[in-house]
């Protein structure tokens, strides 16, 4: 309960945000709210599946070009509705990571270190085959990708403005939150906990820790293509960079800074990083990176749940009980 | 045979190259099943020691001996400050390591500036042989792979150190009762591993473009030919580097980079998957 209140509380907060920081910042923070979700993606898959993914930004990338593609008509150039795009968008990307997954978890599979050199090998194809294949823009990507046009009983709006964008992305953010809190409360999220920690046991009472794996590899998909294709709406392009390496191990870091194991932590790993990163970088310029990676890997060797995760528990658990 | 020649002689400095590389990673992930994604920063570094050296007007066979000292002693100190503590944590090993490379190569755009340098060749001449003709620095080059690869494997096969390391990887609770020193052990093998990192990049410096993203590139092939070849035997890098260097180079000529790359990925990510334990077989993985 009182992990909720604090979650509550932090999306009230930033609901509010608006308010205090203008309008320059506001879209800031909706893109940030972006990068949130495919946080939250991460973590889902690799704090509590246990899959160590590389190369999370293809689900988002995937979803990105999905999403440029049918609302920018190539396609079908009558069926352009943000709706279907998005959709669209998370069944792609879940598509594909239930083929991966299975190429990768069926039988023997793959996990651990390998995996997440297989993962990161992949990304890097991917990113590569964006770059070259023409008919998607190659190099250059998407230009002039339409905002999301919401409909509803004939009224029909665009997210073209600073402000209602943002609350209809933070609107989807706290919807995906929440849901995931709750499935992550759920049986399932006791299977995924045992997928993770004791393969084994799960298998032998009958379940089958493949189904576990596949699902749980594409409802992170799904969600990273959702943040995806919103992403493109709001720059109005999609590019190779969107599926590329750089991103993936952008969130890898921000999700290992916040806390793995906890999505809240991971979620606002995301937003704080990158809030951080467009106010420290103009003060210590090129250093920040620098500093970015040193704090990663001190993060990682002394605080393996997270910078963030470590306070966040406290607040949410009280002081001795343990998370599950 | 007059075309052919040139092109299996790149194949080869490339592959000997990449084996050069993998041989250091596999050196570490054997031992000590530590990922070090900072290895082809290592790698870099050896190369940037040549190009600060030009600049300072020593000649290049004293980087050549300079570069795996001083990547070594840096291998020591990472070894030292942040790889000791998290033996135990095999998969934040690639976190750390991970965030150790970002910062490694922004401290190189720092000193050296984001833009592309070169390293002039120390030899300029070429073999010619009837209507052949060959650069004769890259012959050096790949004799002096061969013989650093040829000497690794001595190490490891016919030394006493070699002996302790094998008997470390095979069983290590058992050699640390028989009094081998297995911290020891995994600290020397490291500095070993990114030595030869630092070598392999002031050799391939003066034919390379050297620039602070150079590390990725030789990296994750790096890696593909350690889980290809099979992260057993030594012999295993051999057979990854071969196949995964000369699928690439051989594709590059004939197709295109672009194919090549997507090919060799795909056909070594669908090896390691068929075959996780590598075409050489050997234990599998943890």
């Amino acid at each position: 309960m009182r992990n909720n209140l604090v979650a509550l509380l932090i999306f009230a907060a930033l609901a509010a945000s608006p308010l205090v920081i203008g309008s320059y910042w506001t879209g800031q923070l909706t893109a940030y709210l972006v990068y949130g979700l495919l946080a939250i993606s991460l973590s889902l898959v690799w704090g509590y599946g246990g899959i160590l993914c590389f190369g999370q930004a293809m689900f988002f990338g995937i979803g990105g070009y999905i999403m440029a593609v049918l609302t920018k008509g190539m396609i079908l150039p009558d069926l352009t509705s943000s709706y279907i795009g998005l959709l669209a968008a998370m069944a792609g990307a879940a598509l594909f990571a239930l083929a991966l997954g299975y190429f990768l978890f069926a039988g023997r599979g793959i996990s651990g270190a390998y995996l997440a050199i297989i993962t990161l090998a992949i990304t890097l194809v991917l990113e590569r085959l964006m770059n070259n294949w023409y008919a998607l823009g190659g190099y250059n990507g998407l230009l002039n990708v339409p905002p999301i046009k919401l409909t509803f009983f004939g009224a029909s709006f665009e997210l073209w403005d600073r402000l209602p964008t943002f609350y209809a992305v933070l609107g989807v953010v706290t919807v995906v939150y929440f849901g995931t809190s709750l499935l992550l409360k759920s049986a399932y999220g006791l299977k995924l906990t045992a997928s993770r920690t004791h393969p084994d046991r799960l298998s032998s009472l009958g379940y089958s820790v493949l189904s576990i794996r596949l699902s749980v590899f594409a409802l992170s998909a799904a969600i990273a293509g959702l943040a995806g294709a919103i992403f493109v709406t709001l720059d109005g392009f999609a590019s190779p960079t969107l599926i590329g390496f750089t991103l993936s191990t952008e969130v890898l870091i921000w999700v290992a800074i916040g806390g793995k194991e906890m999505l809240l932590a991971a979620f606002l790993g995301a937003i704080l990083t990158r809030t951080a990163e467009s106010w420290l970088s103009e003060i210590f310029g090129n250093y920040w990176i620098l500093i970015l990676g040193l704090t990663f890997m001190v993060s990682v060797v002394l605080l393996p749940k997270g910078l963030l995760a470590t306070p966040l528990e406290w607040l949410t658990k009280g002081k001795g009980k343990r998370s599950g | 045979m007059n075309e052919l020649f040139p092109i299996i002689l790149d194949v080869s400095s490339y592959i000997l190259i990449l084996v050069l590389v993998a041989l250091g990673l596999m050196i570490v992930f054997g031992m000590m099943g530590v990922i070090n994604m900072a290895h082809g920063e290592l790698f870099m570094i050896g190369a940037y020691v040549m190009v600060a050296l030009q600049d300072v007007g020593l000649p290049f066979w004293a980087g050549i001996l300079l570069a795996p000292v001083i990547v070594g002693f840096l291998g020591l100190l990472i070894e030292a400050a942040l790889i000791r503590h998290i033996y135990l944590r095999p998969l934040d090993t690639i976190l750390a390591t991970w965030g150790l490379s970002i910062a490694l190569k922004q401290l190189v755009v720092l000193t050296f500036g984001p833009e592309s340098q070169s390293v002039t060749l120390p030899v300029d001449g070429s073999l010619e042989i009837g209507a052949f003709s060959y650069p004769l620095y890259r012959l050096i080059l790949m004799a002096s792979s061969v013989l650093l690869i040829g000497a690794t494997f001595w190490l490891f096969t016919r030394t006493d150190f070699g002996l302790m390391a094998r008997a470390v990887i095979a069983r290590p609770a058992t050699a640390a009762t028989l009094g081998i020193d297995t911290r020891r052990m995994y600290r020397w093998s490291f500095v070993i591993g990114t030595a030869l990192a630092g070598l392999a990049g002031a050799l391939v410096a003066p034919i390379i473009s050297v620039d602070p993203q150079m590390g990725l590139g030789y990296l994750v092939p790096g890696f593909l030919s350690i889980l290809v070849g099979g992260a057993g035997p030594l012999a295993g890098v051999l057979v990854g580097g071969a196949v995964v260097g000369g699928v690439n180079n051989l594709l590059a000529v004939w197709i295109s980079p672009v194919a090549a790359m997507i090919t060799v990925y795909v056909i070594a990510i669908l090896i390691i998957r068929l075959k996780p334990e590598g075409i050489m077989g050997g234990r599998r993985a943890k």
